[in-house]
This record gives C-alpha cells, structure tokens and sequence, in this order.
C-alpha cells in the first residue's frame, strides 16, 4: 500500500487537482448566491423579499405588522431576524461597514449609541423619510430622536416611560393604598415594605442597561425640572454631570441602596431575576422602563396585579417629572438595493391604525393618536406629565456612543462600595466630552 | 565471457519532466493547501487588510476616514481602561495557567492510574472543553447566582456575590475557564504520560524510589513537551479571553472584569472606534505572539537541558 506521506505528486497532476477543487468550489459558490433583489415568482407576479434585522423587544410588534403588510401588499416579503441589543450591534455596525446592511434594520432614538440614528445618518446610511405623511405629526419635542438637519430617518412608534413597575397585591399586604407622590412618601413606602418582609425594589445591575434606569427615573425632577434647557447647556460646555442635579439623582439612588431598598447583591442579579422577584411577588417594585411590561407580565401568575407609577424624585408633587423616550425605532438603508420598497413598508408603518397596534404591543404611548388610540391601563398615570412635564431618556440627546456605558459601569461600582460620587461624575464628564 | 549490456529505458524527456515530483511537497502538504487557501483568505488575507485601519480614524460604518499616523497607539498608552484591562488580563491569565495546568495534571495522574472507571472518567472530565464557551458562562451565572441557598452558594453554605462584587468576580470568571479547559490541560498531560516508558519506573522501583521520587525525578522531567504546550496554549487562551467574560459580566461590575480583548470590542462596536480598536488588537496580537515566543523559546531550551 502506497504510503500517502512519502507518495510523491507530479506538478501537473497537483494542478489538475487544484483545477478540478477551484471548478467545484466556484460552482458550489454560484448554486448558493443568496436570491436578493426582485424575481419572477410562479404566477408571473414580481416577488420581492426584503431584510429585516431587530431587537428583540421589536418582535412582537413585528411580526404582527408584517403579517398585516403581506395581506396589504401582495409579492413582498419580509424576512425578519432577532437578537439581543448587543449581538445586533455588533453584526449589523459589521454588516453596515462591509456594505451588505439589511434593507430595514434596528435604529436607536437620538444619538447617545452607536447604532443611533444620529451615529448611522452621520455615514450618509440612512434613506430620508421626510416625504412621507406620518413625519408632519412627529410632536415637536421629538423631533431631536427622530431628525438630523430637519430630515426624518427614522420610525418609531411612539414613547415608552420610566417609573416602577410594581404588585398592586404586595403594596395592599403591606398596606398600602396608593403610590407615593413625592420622594418622602416613596421612602415610607420602601420602608413599610421592608417592615413588611418584602424586597422593596427589585435591582438587576448585573445587566448593564438595568444600572441607568433608576437615575434615568429621578434626574427629570433633580435636573429638567429646574433647567429645562439643561441638554442644550451642556452641549455649550456651560453645564456638567458633577456641578447639576445629576450629584443628587445618585445620592438619592444610593440612599435607597444604603437604606437596604434593594435586594441582597444587586450586581449580581440579572434583569431575568428582577423580572421574576416582581412577578412572583417576592420584590414589590422595580424601576424599569415601560416597553419591559410585557416581560412581567409574562412572568407573573396574575398579570393584572401588575402596574406602573411615576417615581417622584422631588419633595413638591408639583416639580416631579418624568423621563418619556421614543422607543427604539427602525430605518431604511439609503445603500440596499430596496430602498424603495423598505421606505413603502415604513410609510405602512406611520398609518395611525399601525402606530397604534405597534404602541399596544409593548406598551407604549402612541407617537400620534386619534380616537382609536389606546394607551395600556398600566401607563396611564403617566399621562398628565407627557404635556409639559417629561422630557426624553438623557442618552438621546448625548453626543457620542461614551456616556452611556461609562454610566453603566460608575453605577456598578458605587453599588459595590468601590468608588464616590465625585468620582463617577467627573468619569461621566470626561465620557461626554470625548 | 560475453558482456551483455541491460537495456537501459530511457523514458522520453517530455515524460521525464511531467513525472518530476513537486520539490518538498508530499500529498500530505498537497491536500492542506486548500485549506490552507481558504484560510489565507479568511483570515490571514483580512487580518492584514485590517492593520491599515489601525492608523486611521474609522468608525466602522461609512466611508468617512482619515489617516491619522500613530496616534491611536499614543492614545493606548493613556488610556485608564486599556491599561486596567491589561491588568486584569494578566491576573487572568496567571490564575488560568497556574490552576488549570495544576488542576489538569492532578487530573491526567488520576486518570492514568489503574482504575476500573478511568475511561469514563477521561470522557467525563473532558466534556466541558466540547461545550461552546459561551454556553458555560450562561450555565456558571446560574452556579454563581448571589442567592445563599441555591448554586454554588447553597452548595458551600456561602454567601458570596461571585460576579457582582468586584474584587472576586475576575476570580470567578478564573474558576469557569478552569473549570472548563482542566479537561483539556489533561488530555495533552496524559498523552506525555502514555510516553512513560514502563521500564524506567521499574528501574526506580528497584532502586527504591517511592511515588513521589519517581514522579519527581521520572515522570516530570518527560512531561516536559506536555508542559510546553498545555502552558503555551493557556498562557495564548488567557491573554485572548473573550466569551466567558463577555457573556458573564461584560466586563463588569464596573471595569473590574475587563480584558483587552472586551475592550477592543467594547472600542467597536460599542464607542464606534474602529480605527481605535483595530489599534488594540494589533498591540494584543503582537503582545500574545513576543510573550508565546518568549515561553516557548525557555520551556524548550528546558527540554533540552533534561
């Protein structure tokens, strides 16, 4: 028997091989080139099949509009993929640079991440929707989430809300009759909920989105409240994290974590554990963000023992306000060779009987609303502060993709004991200025 | 006597040269060439192309660049979390190589020994390391979970915030990569064990060297190239640690789990620093390769010498 590894092969016989593995890969590479663009489908009618790439909070909502738009628009078909917020930044930001972006892709409001719109429209990649009758009701203050140089580029729904998200049940065990108004009553809640063996608020800061959130919750009153033009100063270099109402927003967070308000090991409980501690009732509250809802509910055995109120970072009720964002939204890619069709989609999108299913899905406030609009029962305390009380989540209006981890990460190590306060904000500071 | 000449064939000059066989070629190298060409083209190819980005500015999306000399390499040198990240992957990487070489040996010894159940146990310890990495950070949250009576809390009668606190969650990462790679470190030990020959321990017996004496002045010395490549491959893992620190912590709580390797991402596809980031990994890949080759040169002199 020939031993393979002394054997010997000619030159030509070498290249013959090459050749003929060179022949077969080529042929193996043209019968899997992925079907894009339009084709001619068995009936003789154009097929059309456009990419989708979301978040997962996008699904539900999703894959309720895209069964509609195929009944609505016959041939085209949306082909849509999910993952969490960190495995689609990091393949769609590599699929964006390389050039082969899907045709309809996740867009975040403002510019505070790196796949916001301001960070993506900067790169030219983003298709202008401005043409389109929905953006004329885009309401004035958020304008910003939405616009770059008064171009609308992307879609989104409507305004999801921040504030606890608690059981109805474990505040009337403890007695309880009503959420508090102001931070002293919120303090004797936590208090009576503590006496009462509960977890007052539940804190998964091991996932690093969930560490903003309660700062999130409380700077509107400490900081907005009494400058609302703050983002604007701060932009002009006149104002800082460390000499503003962000220094008491933290000491309030730390007051709650000092006074033993949070579990046992915040850092290291996860979202899932906190969804979990508030469903079965073991936690009474957690501070969360609207779109979550869902995920409680989902989670708890009665759902309807579950509800929202706004967390009031001030002493007068009067000065409480609260942080309203637009939710994370989509694009169209200006570069994909279906831009037109992505942008008819996003049109469907912006019928007022589409914003409103999407805004149902998760929860959220309608971007633009009519007679039937409906807002989840759980949001509707938020309301009365949407008019002249709420401004947008603080990353939206940062301006680069810095901040927003830098936050995560100082919010984790004063929880832990490992830095102070002035340390955190002149990090936070150095972020926003980079 | 009649000399009779053997015809000689002489093959015509053409056949000659078809059949000359391939200069230092065997089929063996032959068939690894396409692979070897598909690797040149997926990652040897980019890797290279990638080092132009490190002098530039890109964000990683559009067409907006511009060269900017060294300046990201300056910038390195400066940069709080880069250089507690180098920290951090340090640490790691003595923690991993010291415990999994250790825990490994322990490991290949007890398994080469006579025992009735070995090679389950083979099969068993090794199990983790075909487990994708970061499937066993998800599985190890749920061991680590803060709650004192269930995980490795419960189990311990503990009540330790493995990943959230952060002067023990690089040491808990440390104890998932072991836990996970152990197995591994075993199989190349017990691959030098199998190389033992039997009679050199005779000869020790009867000399009259106990266990630990013939470990010691036997077993050891011939472990060398076993040693050799399980510590060159964690010290390179080490240094590269990615997913399990990724998946686990993402670095955190605070900056306490970061590694050079998070943080390059992190410059990425997080920050939007491409040009950045693409400077960190050409640091890193050349920081991996002096220190690989630096071990390597010593450990091998090391074989000599025994």
């Amino acid at each position: 028997m020939t031993d393979l590894r002394h054997a010997k092969m000619s030159r030509a016989q070498f290249f013959r091989m090459m050749g003929g593995l060179a022949a077969a890969a080529a042929a193996a590479g043209c019968s899997t080139k992925p079907q894009t663009g339009a084709t001619t489908g068995a009936s003789g009618a154009t097929a059309l099949d456009l990419k989708f790439v979301g978040v997962a909070d996008q699904k539900t909502p999703m894959d309720e509009l895209v069964a509609a738009y195929r009944q609505a628009r016959a041939g085209v078909t949306i082909t849509t993929s999910y993952a969490p917020t960190d495995q689609v930044q990091t393949s769609l930001r590599t699929q964006l640079g390389a050039g082969n972006a899907p045709d309809l892709h996740v867009v975040y409001p403002g510019s505070g991440s790196a796949m916001s719109m301001t960070q993506i429209a900067g790169a030219g990649l983003l298709a202008d929707l401005s043409a389109q009758a929905w953006t004329d009701s885009i309401p004035t203050g958020f304008k910003p989430a939405f616009q770059v140089d008064g171009k609308t580029l992307m879609y989104s729904a409507g305004s999801s809300v921040i504030g606890a998200i608690y059981n109805k049940k474990v505040f009337q065990e403890a007695g309880i009759d009503a959420p508090p108004t102001t931070w002293t009553e919120f303090l004797d809640v936590c208090e009576k909920l503590k006496k009462a063996g509960k977890v007052p608020i539940a804190l998964g800061a091991q996932t690093p989105w969930v560490t903003q959130l309660i700062t999130y919750a409380l700077v509107p009153s400490t900081v907005y409240a009494k400058d609302p033009t703050f983002d604007d100063k701060q932009a002009a270099g006149q104002a800082s994290f460390a000499q503003s109402g962000w220094r008491d927003a933290m000491e309030m967070y730390l007051e709650l974590h000092k006074r033993g308000y949070f579990n046992d090991k915040p850092n290291g409980t996860t979202f899932e554990q906190q969804t979990s501690m508030v469903a079965t009732g073991k936690a009474a509250m957690a501070i969360q963000v609207s779109a979550v809802l869902p995920s409680f509910r989902d989670a708890a055995t009665s759902p309807d023992d579950l509800s929202m109120f706004p967390v009031p970072g001030a002493d007068d009720a009067a000065s409480v306000w609260i942080p309203a964002g637009v939710v994370v939204g989509l694009g169209a890619n200006a570069k994909g060779r279906n831009a037109e069709e992505a942008k008819a989609f996003i049109d469907f999108l912006g019928r007022q009987e589409n914003i409103n299913r999407w805004a149902k899905a998760i929860a959220a406030i309608p971007l633009t609303q009519d007679a039937s609009s409906a807002v989840d029962p759980a949001v509707e305390s938020f309301l009365p502060f949407t008019k002249d009380r709420a401004v947008p989540f603080m990353d939206q209006r940062w301006p680069n993709a810095e901040v927003q981890p830098t936050h995560f990460a100082v919010v984790q190590d004063l929880l832990a004991g490992k830095s102070k306060i002035d340390e955190a904000l002149k990090k936070m500071d150095e972020a926003y200025a980079k | 006597m009649t000399l009779t000449t053997l015809p000689v064939e002489t093959p015509p000059a053409a056949r000659t040269r078809r059949a000359r066989p391939l200069a230092g070629l065997s089929p063996s190298w032959l068939f690894a060439v396409p692979a070897l060409l598909v690797y040149a083209a997926v990652v040897l190819y980019p890797s290279v192309v990638g080092v132009v980005y490190a002098f530039t500015d890109w964000s990683g999306v559009g067409e907006d660049m511009s060269f900017v000399g060294l300046s990201n390499f300056q910038a390195i040198l400066g940069d709080e979390q880069v250089m507690g990240s180098l920290g951090n992957t340090l640490l790691l990487t003595m923690a991993i190589l010291v415990v999994q070489n250790g825990v490994g040996l322990l490991l290949a010894l007890g398994v080469h020994a006579r025992l009735k159940s070995r090679a389950l146990l083979r099969v068993v310890f090794f199990a983790p390391v075909v487990v994708s990495p970061v499937m066993v950070a998800f599985l190890w949250k749920y061991v680590y979970t803060p709650d004192s009576s269930t995980g490795l809390n419960g189990l311990l009668g503990l009540e330790v915030d493995w990943l959230g606190d952060p002067s023990v969650a690089l040491w808990s990462i440390a104890g998932m990569v072991v836990w996970q790679y152990a197995g591994y470190s075993m199989v190349i030990f017990l691959a030098g064990l199998e190389g033992v020959p039997k009679e050199l321990h005779e000869a020790a017996m009867i000399d009259g060297a106990g266990t630990l004496q013939r470990f010691r002045y036997v077993t050891w010395p011939l472990l060398a190239p076993a040693l050799t490549i399980n510590l060159m491959l964690s010290t390179i893992g080490g240094l590269k640690l990615f997913d399990q620190v990724f998946a686990a912590t993402n670095g955190g709580p605070g900056y306490a789990t970061e590694t050079l390797s998070t943080v390059l991402y992190k410059q990425a596809f997080v920050f939007g620093k491409f040009g950045y980031s693409t400077a960190i990994a050409l640091v890193l890949a050349l920081f991996v390769a002096a220190v690989s080759l630096i071990q390597i040169s010593y450990l091998r002199s090391r074989e000599v010498a025994q």
